[in-house]
């Protein structure tokens, strides 16, 4: 059988939006990192996923705390769409998008992630020990490198930028590889030949 | 906020969207199907919250198209003989009711077929055991069946 046309799926979506109807609306996007899954509430951005996280899991993630009425629509989420795109070639940050961080249920990761999300803007790099510091305990590193691993926002929340203070570029979510090519395209690492 | 566990509701329409406009084509012809499952998913997704319970959601939401393709056209047949905006009727589309009342005038042969297919959301095999026929013999029953009611809409 032949799925149903974008058109109509989109009328949906939009429709839904206009009522009220929709906890969250999700777009696929293609990047050079890979397909991301990106999901917006009303406040903002709740979830990114990167492309090896079952949708499914991700989606009902956030159906879990926003409720199921989760629609699909790239249409409704151009402005984010366009923001990321703008981002992957060279211009403008996502971290500048709306976020909810209704995922984030532990306070001082929530705060980790809240101190990263607002101070450390494209171009700059924090340590996780620097990182924990301005969320208000200095001593608790590695409480803020599990926040980082377990950041449900990438990119727009940018543990990419967090580093370990002894060299190197560290752990990521979505693999240090990711981790390396964001850095390189915000001209945090010198570029590879 | 729910109480049960729904699956987000877009894997549904990702699941089971193609089936549905099938169904719509069947009920309401190639050129009203797309407004009809696009009324349905809206529909299914307004009711979507008041569900109690996860089981047999493709049955479901097979019964919001059912009842959005009659309405419909009950709608078209108003729109007819004037210029009015149609107004739709408004079931409640997650009370079983609204289909039920929609198949009361069928034969009890046809309205069997229907029910164990779209409210019990049997296959064709368990159909089959269910009336005591063949797998091809409930196929066809639930397809005469679909027919029956598609003319009598149009009657």
């Amino acid at each position: 059988m032949t799925p149903l046309p974008d058109s109509l799926l989109e009328a949906v979506a939009s429709a839904a939006v206009r009522e009220g109807l929709a906890d969250a609306v999700f777009t696929r996007l293609r990047t050079p990192i890979g397909r991301l899954l990106i999901v917006q509430g009303e406040r903002g951005i709740i979830r990114v996923g990167f492309e090896e996280e079952p949708e499914d899991h991700v989606l009902a993630e956030v159906a879990g705390r926003l409720g199921p009425r989760i629609v699909g629509s790239d249409r409704e989420l151009a402005l984010t769409r366009d923001t990321f795109d703008a981002y992957f070639a060279g211009e403008g940050d996502p971290h500048d998008l709306p976020v909810d961080f209704a995922l984030v249920v532990a306070p001082f990761r929530r705060a980790v992630l809240e101190a990263l999300h607002s101070d450390v803007a494209a171009g700059q790099v924090v340590t996780y020990g620097g990182l924990a510091e301005r969320a208000g305990n200095a001593r608790a590193y590695r409480a803020a490198a599990t926040a980082c691993a377990r950041n449900p926002i990438p990119i727009v929340v940018p543990c990419h930028r967090v580093l370990p203070s002894t060299g190197g570029i560290g752990r990521y979510g979505g693999g240090p590889e990711r981790k390396r090519a964001l850095l390189e395209l915000e001209g945090s690492l010198p570029t590879r030949p | 906020m729910t109480t049960v566990a729904l699956p987000p509701f877009w894997s549904l329409v990702e699941a089971h969207g193609d089936e549905l406009l099938a169904h719509a084509r069947r009920l309401a012809g190639d050129q009203h199907a797309e407004d009809v499952v696009q009324d349905a998913l809206l529909r299914a997704l307004r009711a979507y919250p008041r569900l109690r319970h996860a089981d047999h959601l493709r049955a479901w939401l097979y019964r919001v198209t059912t009842t959005a393709a009659i309405d419909a056209h009950r709608a078209r047949r108003r729109e007819l003989p004037t210029d009015d905006v149609p107004t739709v009727a408004t079931h409640d589309t997650y009370d079983e009711g609204a289909f039920e009342a929609l198949i009361a005038p069928l034969p009890a042969g046809a309205r069997a077929a229907l029910w164990l297919r779209y409210v019990d959301d049997l296959e064709y095999e368990g159909i089959a055991d269910r009336l005591g026929i063949s797998a091809a013999a409930a196929r066809q029953r639930v397809s005469t069946a679909v027919r029956t009611l598609r003319e009598r809409l149009a009657a």
